[in-house]
């Protein structure tokens, strides 16, 4: 009996048992199962967490590339410079820090506010390196390095600070870097690194992903408090290409001094006149320097202000692009003064304006051979067209005058752009009519954003029916064709903008496109589709104004028979000039205030028999083209082809 | 005791205990002293690569409580049947000893001569005993009777809710299932276990209000772990993640970095597992399972060798015992279940549990030592 019990009781055990088995078998399947699907199947995405757990990544900035111009002299490069940094974490005491390190070293304010700044933000962080300050001098690193001891949550860090060793010759091409702003990185242009810097201007801005490289990237293992207990290169930088334009540093320079100068004197700061007008108060700014230009009066005055380009008819290279008054780019790269920056905005003269391009000049006479062209292509006129000029036009209400006030008599196409007569080209003018006008100077580069790498250009005004209609709601006036057909008026062009018409006329074949970059292949442009022999005969005529009898830059020459240049003058009017000021006697364009003078405009190409290059010469203000831009001009020609 | 009398006493004595150790079962010895020694490494890499401070001590502390094992399982089961219930009485009263005098804010410790231990980890023994000897004694015919099994119950929940109040609700809630697990084996009445079921289960909104915030917590960030990664569901990302990133072959030995860079909480206690499915990977967590459930199965084997109903329910018991533990331990840092605390047996470091599942096997041995059909 008892066995029996015994016997169910086993029965019932072992059914019992098997259900827990069950139970058992289940519950390990599940983990089994679980582990799986976490290491094998989401094995990815848990590695990944773990990776980014394990692994802090910090992005290293690459080395900028240079910028070289043509015969390979550094016009942007890179100095070594020490930063410092500090060890961050939410123990330390970063007041006490900074003011030990102060008592060794000065740091500039503006860094010490940027550093504390970062420090607010930090609270309650994980540690982290955080820049003090990145321009350290040698002597600061020794002084520190040898107090080691007593900042132990310090480091140096070697970066990389951009230089110009060209100064403010180049300043308005080449641009400057700067530390980048929220906008830059909401637009995509760059990833938010401490201390990178992104081309703000110029060259640098246009050529800015080129130039920078790419990134690379810093693995540091973290624990889960954060120390960094191992660090190394995950991913090598690649350091931004070499830039090589297309300028000339020795024709940029002598360009550069030479439009400084301009018709003055220069001057050492020792002479005794010019020692008693430096006590002047007026003078102030002039205390510095260790020359001054002087007048003809022997009165101390500013530099000329201007631009010239040089640039290659065959190719559009650039040669030169000088641009005054300037700025030394060396002043953004490690970190602009608001003071400074001030002083640059602020100036009357402005000086970070880059006049080649983006400065806006009615092209005066030195349009006249588009006018000329646009004649000869509609068949309008001829080589043999003449007019009378008697020194003005009358012209309904209005009298046009010509800049010779007594005329010029009678005089041909040809003769009319070697004296520059106006009263010929607003007969012509008159005849051709705008439209034609405007559509010559649009082929020639007037009115449009040509294709150079400089992002900063201005576009220019090209009027006519419709543009006239558009801006004002009036209908366009003859007289105004008038004003248009020797460059006055409402048009505005840039020195670029002429110097490419010079080089498309002269070029005679192509559209040429104007470039800061050396042309290693040869360039493709469309077709200019002029005749030929208008070409000739406009290019004739340009000779003339230097070679002929009555040339308008007949002193000017370069002295070579078969090596001439060419060209044409302009001077711009910035002021009207009224009937009664006429009568009275016009004031001498020295005797204006510098604001109302005649802007002095020299287009030209060289060397005549086979040319190679065209130059714009502007001097703000200067006076007549002939006498002070077209000797700018020889003398650059004169350099160019070493003469 | 017919030895006694014997004058080759001594001899006889000593071939006795040689001729039991002969008869140990020792794969179920050899797999203890595997896990023991995946122990003593898992923690030597828990701590980097460095003896201290867990290795060592765990390493000793196996080898002390291997020879108690041993010595243990040389001692007749009688023993242990008189033993049963002044172990239970003296489990009991320690539990309630740390519930009003021990120290900290969570009352488990109990601290002997400079040694601290948990009075919850020994009592799960006591009550396998207890049971046991309870059972021993009960005829098939009092077995049908509901009323059989109120006792078992009673010494089932006393101990069970003073540890979840302690607060210790793993401990607590393995020493309850451990009990059913066994009223269950020895055959309680289908009846009552769907009733205390439904019991339970209206039950759960007043245990739910009389558990502590961080046990409620706990729960919560189970059902949800993402919705606080840096409180308290950081443990159980970290721990998934440390998992997952194993992948098949693991990350090396000595070579996982959310253990070696400190992301994995408790890595050398409840959290051990995570560290091995790390470094070995799916293959070495599958191979440890494996060893596991072939001690389980060993041990389970003994229950149906063994003839009378105590050693049966004692060779079940700690046999279901170690499988708890495993379950709930893996369950737990694999995200199946909500962090209760749970140690891994003979793995993670702490005394206490080594020397209970350790002791739980001597008596194992023991009873199939000393059963009469061997």
């Amino acid at each position: 009996m008892k066995s029996k019990n015994k016997k169910l009781l086993d029965q019932m055990i072992s059914r019992r048992f098997m259900f827990l088995f069950l139970i058992k078998g289940i519950a390990i399947g599940a983990i089994s199962w679980r582990l799986f699907d976490l290491q094998l199947i989401e094995n990815q995405k848990y590695e990944k967490l773990s990776d980014g757990n394990q692994f802090d990544y910090l992005i290293i900035p690459p080395e900028r590339g240079r910028i070289l111009d043509r015969k390979m002299r550094l016009l942007a490069g890179n100095m070594d410079g020490f930063s410092l940094v500090l060890k961050w974490n939410k123990k330390i005491n970063t007041d006490i820090i900074l003011k030990n390190i102060l008592s060794v070293i000065s740091i500039n304010e503006k860094d010490i506010r940027h550093f504390n700044l970062q420090i607010k933000k930090m609270e309650n962080n994980y540690p982290k390196e955080i820049l003090i300050t990145k321009n350290l001098s040698q002597k600061d690193v020794s002084r520190l390095a040898v107090r080691r001891i007593n900042f132990p949550e310090i480091f140096f860090s070697i970066s990389k600070n951009r230089i110009y060793p060209q100064g403010n010759i180049v300043s308005h091409i080449i641009g400057y870097t700067g530390i980048f702003s929220k906008t830059d990185v909401e637009n995509g242009n760059v990833i938010s690194v401490p201390g990178l810097d992104i081309g703000k201007r110029g060259l640098e801005k246009y050529f800015d992903s080129q130039l920078r490289g790419v990134f690379g990237r810093k693995r540091n293992e973290v624990t889960s408090k954060g120390y960094i207990i191992d660090s190394h290169i995950y991913e090598d930088t690649i350091p931004g290409k070499d830039l090589e334009v297309s300028l000339d540093m020795r024709l940029q320079d002598f360009a550069f001094q030479r439009l400084k100068q301009g018709n003055f004197n220069l001057v050492s700061v020792d002479e005794k006149s010019i020692k008693k007008q430096l006590t002047n108060k007026k003078n102030n700014k002039y205390l510095e320097k260790k020359y001054v230009y002087t007048n003809k009066q022997n009165k101390i005055v500013d530099p000329e202000s201007g631009s010239i380009i040089v640039m290659d008819i065959e190719n559009g290279e650039i040669l030169c692009s000088v641009s005054t008054p300037s700025f030394n780019p060396n002043i953004f790269s490690n970190g602009l003064d608001l003071e400074e920056w001030n002083k640059l905005r602020n100036n009357k003269k402005s000086p970070l304006l880059n006049r080649s391009m983006s400065g806006l000049y009615p092209p005066g006479s030195t349009i006249k051979m588009a006018v000329a062209l646009a004649g000869l292509e509609a068949g309008i006129i001829d080589y043999k067209t003449n007019h009378f000029c008697s020194g003005k036009k009358e012209f309904g209400n209005n009298d046009f005058h010509c800049w010779a006030k007594n005329g010029h008599g009678n005089v041909s196409l040809m003769q009319a752009i070697e004296q520059s007569c106006d009263v010929f080209f607003y007969e012509i003018g008159l005849k051709i009519g705008i439209d034609r006008i405007s559509e010559m100077l649009k082929k020639l580069g007037f009115g449009q954003y040509l294709n150079i790498e400089i992002n900063d250009k201005a576009k220019g005004v090209v009027p006519n029916l419709d543009w006239k209609f558009k801006r004002d709601g009036t209908k366009w006036q003859l007289g105004e064709t008038l004003n248009a057909s020797i460059g006055q008026g409402f048009i505005l062009s840039t020195p670029l903008q002429l110097v490419t018409m010079v080089s498309r006329i002269v070029n005679g074949k192509f559209l040429v496109e104007p470039s800061l970059i050396i042309q290693k292949t040869n360039r493709k442009f469309d077709k200019l589709n002029i005749n030929h022999n208008h070409i000739k005969f406009i290019k004739q005529c340009m000779e003339q104004v230097v070679v002929g009898e009555k040339g308008t830059a007949r002193n000017y020459k370069i002295g070579l028979k078969n090596n001439e240049m060419a060209g044409k003058t302009g001077t711009v009017q910035v002021i009207r000039i009224s009937e009664l000021e006429r009568e009275t006697g016009l004031l001498k364009n020295k005797e204006r205030p510098w604001k109302k003078r005649d802007h002095a405009l020299f287009v030209g190409y060289a060397p005549v028999k086979k040319p190679k290059y065209a130059i714009c010469v502007v001097v703000e203000h200067g006076g007549s083209g002939s006498s002070i831009a077209a000797p700018i001009a020889r003398d650059v020609f004169k350099i160019l082809l070493n003469i | 005791m017919n030895y006694r009398k014997n004058k080759f006493l001594k001899e006889s004595f000593f071939n006795l205990y040689v001729s039991k150790l002969f008869r140990l079962n020792w794969l179920i010895v050899f797999c203890i002293f595997l896990l023991c020694l995946i122990g003593v490494a898992s923690l030597y890499s828990a701590a980097g690569g460095q003896w201290n401070p867990w290795a060592k001590s765990h390493l000793y502390r196996s080898l002390i409580g291997i020879s108690v094992m041993l010595f243990i399982a040389l001692l007749p089961p009688n023993f242990y049947n008189k033993l049963s219930f002044y172990c239970f009485i003296l489990g009991l009263l320690s539990l309630l000893f740390v519930k009003f005098f021990g120290h900290g804010s969570v009352q488990r410790w109990i601290s002997i001569g400079g040694f601290n231990f948990q009075p919850s980890e020994p009592i799960k023994l006591a009550l396998i005993l207890v049971l046991a000897k309870y059972f021993n004694n009960i005829s098939k015919v009092d077995l049908q009777k509901n009323s059989t099994f109120l006792l078992p119950i009673i010494f089932t929940l006393l101990p069970g809710i003073i540890v979840v109040t302690q607060p210790d609700l793993g401990t607590g809630v393995t020493i309850i299932l451990l009990g059913i697990a066994i009223l269950f084996y020895i055959g309680i009445p289908l009846k009552i276990v769907f009733l205390s079921f439904i019991l339970v289960i209206s039950c759960v909104p007043i245990i739910w209000n009389q558990l502590y915030e961080y046990q409620k917590n706990r729960i919560l960030v189970f059902l949800n772990p993402e919705s606080d990664s840096l409180g308290s569901g950081y443990q159980i990302i970290q721990s998934k993640i440390a998992i997952g990133s194993g992948g098949l072959f693991g990350k090396g030995y000595l070579l996982g970095s959310q253990s070696r860079l400190n992301y994995l909480p408790e890595k050398h206690t409840d959290f051990v597992f995570t560290l091995i499915s790390e470094e070995m990977g799916f293959l070495g967590s599958i191979v440890l399972i494996f060893i596991f459930c072939f001690l389980i199965t060993l041990i389970m084997r003994i229950s149906f060798i063994v003839d009378t109903v105590f050693a049966k329910i004692v060779v079940f018991g700690v046999g279901f015992l170690i499988f708890l533990y495993v379950a709930l331990n893996i369950g737990m840092v694999c995200g199946l279940l909500p962090v209760v605390g749970a140690p891994l047996p003979l793995i993670s470091h702490g005394g206490t549990s080594l020397f209970t599942i350790l002791i739980g096997v001597g008596l194992v041995l023991s009873m199939n030592i000393h059963n009469k059909r061997i």
